[in-house]
């Protein structure tokens, strides 16, 4: 497909996302209940929500990786059960679970990643390096990444993901486990990628990052959204200047104590 | 962007896999252990035989230089010769060991202490019963703590008695009708000689090499192919590749490619070892003998896709692919013929492709078959390839977006 062709069908959509009832069954457990969303075109969308409240399940079918069992969702303009090769080709994922083999080196992470895109080899190459040089990982590329620190994989793992310049990027809570240095780095690798045009689905349990970060955050619990807006406007409508509060209100205050019970018996080789 | 080849991409995951192997530098050590080891200790549990040669009066063994004992109860001349005879026998052949004792308890005792394998007793009388023409008796005790090796050493301590025999038989025969009869005639007119199937074959090893070179190749892959993606899918970096807008079954065949190249490794490995430590010799044609263990290998790797399509995690993957692979060892024809099995048994081991992949290597390199030769056991592994891809295709892909 042309380049035109894609915008045409993107404009057409208006929204970088959208979802219609979009719903994921794991036999009687329903992880995603009807979910209606919009994503713009350049936002960042902060997702958020308890343990097990759907955001992953909703990224992941968003992302090609999970059927729905009902609804429809479009991502750059492509349905993403009937187009999937489309869609997979305008988005980048920065799952839980870092995607990259520990073996290889960064350089042979991003090279071997960017091949599945079709890229040219010689343009390949020039990007991953542009790309590790962002990242200031460019001493350390030949060195396998087995042997990295977890900020240092987290920032291959978000390279990886925007090699191909994707439209649309998914971050799953991309600054867990991070010491406050790489947690800073990626919140301002997540903001330049804003800038140059990414449109970016977050996941976080950080609220002072979704506060910080998010153009508008969406709160879901129980398979459903709760709210959507701006921080700002959730918080002056809560009458409280912490995102944090809007959340517990929405949420409640009980600890999530959920198994994956569920998973396990419906979806084999490990999920997310 | 353009849009990626299935077989490119296919290539470039086996290359991945495989560099990861090469970098893994213990896992590639075990990785080269593992047929060495199954192969030195089949050859060695299987050791090469010499053949006998009844009419040449040479027997073969598996098991030199035994030890035994001989317990003479009779002093006679005759009883003498005979012991005398036996301990030659024994050394040029190098059947047994033996030790002269005098008494059959200590003897006994020595054999409890496993000092020795047998005893040959000549019991009192055997002199005289030679000398005044009745047939005499031997008596032999073997460690039955051991049946393998307890009818070994009965039956090369008769073989040898029976050259014994036979030598005194033709003495006598002489001497009753004359040097013009020949004595062979009358012991035994009719006898039996063996035109081997393959000129130069000495060893019974090398029956069973291409069987477990077939076992190693075949179960490497099934194994292999199940860890390999069930370990990306627990890692997530089957995420990374199913995210990706490549055909999705070019994961499968880039797998299985780097799946076979190792199952080969291991299986020239195995042919290495056995040829330089075991005497194994290759008469058949090599690529006749890489497209059976290609297509054995391809026959595999549809069921391991199966079981790694079906299994929660890459644990339960091998659990599966364990349980799949060592009934195989015993009912495909590997260890034992299958004619040995009980008849339901024997249905199951040939409905195994391992079967016909041992099978047909078995004839390529023992019996110089050609590929015309060997069509039926190709046609059932071309069969089982297309059957088990056929339905782990769609399951795989199925089972990744669950």
């Amino acid at each position: 497909m042309t380049l035109e062709k894609t915008q045409l069908a993107s404009t057409l959509s208006g929204y970088a996302i959208e979802t219609h009832r979009l719903t994921k069954r794991f036999n009687a457990f329903t992880a995603v209940d009807h979910v209606n969303l919009t994503v713009d075109r350049g936002e960042i969308y902060g997702f958020l929500g308890p343990n097990g409240a759907g955001k992953s399940t909703t990224i992941r079918m968003l992302s090609t990786l999970l059927l729905p069992s009902s609804g429809t969702a479009k991502v750059g303009g492509y349905d993403v059960v009937h187009q999937a090769n489309e869609v997979q080709k305008r988005i980048g994922l920065v799952s839980e679970k870092m995607i990259m083999y520990p073996r290889l080196t960064a350089l042979e992470n991003m090279m071997f990643f960017g091949s599945l895109y079709g890229l040219d080899r010689d343009m390949l190459r020039k990007r991953s390096e542009e790309l590790l040089e962002m990242v200031q990982l460019t001493p350390f590329k030949d060195k396998q990444v087995g042997g990295y620190s977890s900020g240092m994989r987290q920032r291959v793992n978000v390279i990886r993901a925007i090699l191909h310049n994707p439209d649309i990027l998914f971050l799953d809570e991309p600054t867990t486990g991070l010491d406050p240095q790489s947690t800073r780095f990626v919140r301002d690798l997540v903001k330049h990628l804003k800038q140059q045009g990414h449109t970016i689905v977050l996941t976080t349990h950080i609220m002072e990052e979704a506060d910080e970060l998010s153009d508008r955050v969406s709160i879901i619990d129980h398979g459903k959204i709760m709210a959507v807006d701006t921080p700002q406007a959730l918080k002056d409508k809560y009458g409280t200047n912490s995102l944090l509060e809007v959340f517990l209100d929405l949420t409640g205050r009980e600890l999530r104590d959920s198994t994956n019970e569920h998973f396990s018996m419906r979806a084999p080789m490990g999920r997310m | 962007m353009a849009e990626t080849n299935t077989w490119a991409v296919a290539l470039g995951i086996a290359r991945r896999d495989l560099l990861d192997l090469w970098r893994a530098r213990m896992l590639l050590f075990f990785f080269v252990l593992f047929p060495l080891l199954l192969m030195g200790m089949f050859g060695y549990i299987y050791p090469p035989t010499p053949k006998s040669n009844p009419t040449a009066g040479t027997i073969g063994t598996a098991f030199p230089n035994l030890p035994v004992s001989i317990v003479q109860m009779d002093d006679g001349r005759l009883a003498n010769l005979v012991a005398a005879q036996f301990i030659q026998i024994s050394g040029q052949q190098g059947l047994f060991t033996v030790f002269e004792i005098a008494s059959y308890q200590s003897a006994r005792n020595q054999l409890v202490q496993g000092n020795l394998k047998g005893i040959i007793i000549i019991p009192n009388g055997f002199s005289e019963a030679l000398a005044a023409g009745q047939p005499a008796i031997v008596q032999v005790t073997v460690d039955e703590t051991n049946p393998t090796t307890a009818s070994i050493v009965q039956s090369e301590i008769s073989a040898v008695f029976s050259i014994i025999g036979s030598s005194m038989s033709a003495q006598n025969i002489r001497s009753m009708a004359g040097d013009d009869v020949n004595p062979t005639f009358i012991m035994q007119p009719i006898s039996v000689t063996n035109i081997p199937l393959v000129s130069g074959v000495s060893s019974s090893f090398q029956f069973l090499a291409p069987g477990f070179m077939a076992l190693t190749v075949v179960t490497g892959a099934l194994q292999g192919v199940a860890s390999a993606i069930s370990r990306e899918k627990e890692q997530g970096t089957m995420d990374g590749l199913l995210v990706s807008p490549i055909p999705k079954r070019s994961i499968i065949a880039g797998k299985v490619m780097a799946q076979t190249v190792r199952g080969l490794i291991q299986g020239f490995l195995i042919l290495g070892l056995s040829m330089i430590l075991f005497g194994v010799q290759i008469y058949g044609s090599p690529i006749v003998m890489l497209v059976v263990m290609l297509l054995g290998t391809a026959s595999f790797v549809g069921v391991g896709i199966i079981l790694t399509a079906v299994a929660p995690d890459q644990e339960t993957a091998q659990m599966m692919t364990m349980l799949l692979q060592f009934p195989m060892m015993f009912i495909a024809g590997i260890l034992f013929p299958v004619d040995q099995l009980p008849v339901w048994m024997q249905y199951i081991g040939k409905a195994l492709p391992l079967y016909y992949a041992a099978d047909g290597l078995r004839k390529v390199i023992i019996l110089n078959a050609s590929l015309s030769t060997i069509m039926p056991d190709v046609l059932v592994l071309v069969v089982y390839t297309f059957l088990t891809m056929t339905l782990a295709i769609p399951l795989f892909e199925r089972a990744m977006r669950r």
